[in-house]
């Protein structure tokens, strides 16, 4: 269905040592209460997911003291990165960026990468030859791209490590963040305490590289069974990629389309909702880390005026898709935006169509989630 | 501070002097938890009743619950007692205690033990390392490292180093190395595991001793005492930690001295001393102990 040719990514990466507008998609539709249509031109089969560095063909070659020298100077870099921006959340910090150089070397050097680390133990003047996933030319060009163009880390070894998975993200997927790991953990401290959760559909909205649904998929055996939707091509083409990674095609299936769009189908029948949506908001993308800001897809992020659009639309698609009983879980940027939810759930046309609403937070104390039950 | 939660604490500090053996006093003291875990319950409750919104449907948030919980936990692991029981004269000192006041070294705070260096609970604590990882991170805290800000969608900085604060004996663990938080967090756990056993002390009986099978099964095949004709569980095994856990309590109960352990354990001295220096960790334990008995370390 979906066929990967690293070869073909090769040559797409190096074009990405580019200016920085050609990472962000093209296509950008402002989330709105309404349910957009999917545009049938841009097919996701179309699409072919990149390869992530660690599973690239290590067809490349050099010897030891070329990478040393490359070691260093990618060192060098990272230390000196200056304190050039006011916000101090855009900083560079070298503590993190020598963090990544060492995920970096262990994604992209085949050999134990202690023998990078640690050179006082080789004793062969670096004549060795060391097997390479990328070329040294691009290893050059990563780094730069990392340092000098504030490239995400994820995007430049094309993989995430959230969970215990390993997922493939690339520019157009939001980046799995850790505080989303959470979700997985409710969802598994429910179907324990409740196995009739574990039997029916559940449902993973804006899905991005399908880390949520896998998640999930993972903790609620095999009656299990997750829809996931995005309404990015991309997002559908890397989260399908990823499912089929971790052998859940026969649990996960990624539909494309705008939120509940796609499950009309399942009106009235789900167990429970999952949704990391786009929640900042509009006023506050331009002054977020460069990283994040200008590299990773509006389309996952922008939650309009207050950040809330999307999850004003998921709160009305909650009351009509879960089953009597249904579970939910919806992530927010914290304390505001979850009391703000709360209570639209609890007033007009959403009163007395849920129980047991509650708020809970992060491992950072942010009240990051809201989650309930559908009467 | 009431009375009774008073009186509780005289009997902490106490019991860290009067645990004997006697099968006495359980159901005394096990009023005594109950009303004072009662007492902690409301206070915390009412702390998070001000979070919640005024409305038919509850709302409240779910880290005050967990903070209860916690802070219930702490209390009940720390108070937990061995089928030891007390001495009779504990007993009569809880039942007619009234007014008692400064017995008490510790603050009612068992959730901070300032000093993470010392031996933290003489009384016979709870085995932690017997807990499940499930168990044992309900005991604990855990906290991200984070700067200021949202977070979530707004941040993307590789930093998912979590601290395990675990709340009944005030010893922190942390990992950063690893490339997810949730693998950070099963390393801070097994650090912690380490830690544990290596702060941890568990009295010992050294005139009836018998060593526990977690303990059996690190030592050499040499040992007199061994019983199994297992392998012999290596320093990178995780089942080293609660062995190790026992050999420092023997030591400590030998006053950190090498020859009477080896020879309770059927070793040879040298033969203990290897043991001892293939894991550093459990190594440092020891040379603290010796050092504060005036011991040279061990090389």
């Amino acid at each position: 269905m979906i066929r990967i040719f690293p070869s073909l990514r090769f040559t797409s990466l190096l074009s990405a040592a580019k200016p920085l507008c050609s990472y962000s998609p093209a296509r950008e539709p402002p989330a709105s209460f309404t349910e957009a249509k999917s545009s049938p031109e841009t097919n996701s089969l179309s699409i072919t997911p990149k390869t992530p560095l660690f599973l690239r063909t290590p067809s490349h070659a050099t010897s030891l003291s070329e990478v040393w020298k490359w070691h260093d100077w990618a060192k060098d870099l990272a230390s000196s990165v200056e304190e050039s921006s006011k916000n101090s959340e855009d900083v560079l910090d070298s503590v993190i960026l020598l963090r990544e150089l060492k995920w970096l070397i262990e994604d992209s050097i085949v050999d134990d990468p202690l023998v990078i680390l640690h050179r006082s133990e080789i004793s062969d003047n670096g004549e060795k030859n060391v097997k390479l996933r990328a070329s040294l030319e691009e290893l050059y060009d990563l780094w730069r791209q990392r340092i000098e163009k504030r490239r995400p880390f994820q995007y430049v070894v094309g993989c995430e490590h959230w969970r215990d998975l390993v997922l493939c993200v690339e520019e157009g997927v939001l980046i799995p963040r850790p505080e989303t790991e959470l979700i997985v953990d409710m969802v598994e401290e429910l179907v324990t305490r409740d196995e009739w959760f574990k039997k029916g559909f559940w449902a993973d909205l804006g899905t991005g590289s399908g880390a949520i649904a896998i998640g999930i998929a993972k903790v609620l055996g095999s009656r299990g069974r997750v829809i996931a939707t995005d309404l990015s091509p991309v997002a559908i083409t890397v989260a399908g990629h990823n499912v089929q990674r971790y052998g859940l095609e026969g649990m996960i299936e990624v539909r494309e389309g705008s939120w509940f769009e796609p499950l009309k189908d399942l009106e009235g029948k789900l167990v429970g909702i999952v949704s990391n949506p786009p929640y900042i908001p509009s006023d506050d993308i331009p002054g977020l880390q460069a990283e994040v800001g200008k590299h990773e897809p509006k389309l996952a992020l922008d939650g309009g005026i207050d950040g809330t659009d999307s999850l004003l639309h998921l709160c009305h698609g909650a009351s009509r898709m879960l089953q009597r009983g249904g579970f939910f879980i919806f992530e927010t940027n914290g304390e505001k935006q979850s009391k703000m939810i709360v209570d639209y759930m609890m007033s007009n046309d959403l009163k007395d169509c849920f129980s047991d609403l509650k708020i809970v937070s992060d491992f950072a104390g942010i009240n990051r989630f809201v989650t309930g039950f559908r009467l | 501070m009431s009375s009774t939660s008073k009186a509780w604490l005289v009997a902490a500090s106490i019991g860290a002097v009067e645990a004997s053996k006697d099968q006495l006093g359980m159901c005394r003291w096990n009023y005594l938890i109950r009303s004072v875990n009662q007492r902690i319950r409301n206070n915390v409750r009412s702390a998070s009743q001000a979070n919640r919104f005024s409305s038919s449907t509850a709302v409240a948030s779910v880290k005050d619950d967990n903070k209860a919980k916690q802070a219930e936990e702490s209390l009940r692991t720390v108070m937990t007692v061995p089928s030891n029981g007390l001495s009779t004269r504990l007993c009569s000192i809880l039942r007619y205690s009234s007014s008692v006041d400064g017995g008490g070294s510790s603050s009612g705070d068992f959730g901070s033990a300032n000093d993470s260096v010392s031996v933290v609970v003489d009384v016979q604590s709870p085995n932690y390392l017997k807990f499940t990882d499930d168990e044992l991170m309900k005991q604990c805290r855990l906290e991200t490292f984070r700067v200021s800000g949202p977070g979530g969608q707004h941040r993307n900085k590789r930093d998912s180093a979590v601290r395990l604060k675990h709340l009944p004996t005030g010893i922190v663990a942390q990992a950063v190395e690893d490339r997810s938080q949730h693998k950070n967090r099963a390393s801070a756990l097994n650090r912690l595991r380490t830690l544990l056993a290596i702060k941890v002390r568990n009295k010992v009986d050294l005139d009836a001793y018998a060593p526990p099978p977690e303990l059996l099964q690190i030592l050499p095949p040499k040992s007199t005492i061994r019983t199994s004709s297992g392998s012999q569980i290596g320093p990178n095994n995780p089942k080293f930690v609660p062995g190790m856990q026992a050999l420092l309590d023997v030591i400590s109960a030998s006053d950190g001295s090498i020859a009477d352990s080896a020879k309770l354990l059927g070793l040879s001295t040298g033969g203990l001393s290897r043991l001892i220096l293939s894991h550093d960790g459990l190594r440092m334990a020891v040379n603290s102990m010796r050092a504060a008995k005036g011991i040279k370390p061990l090389k």
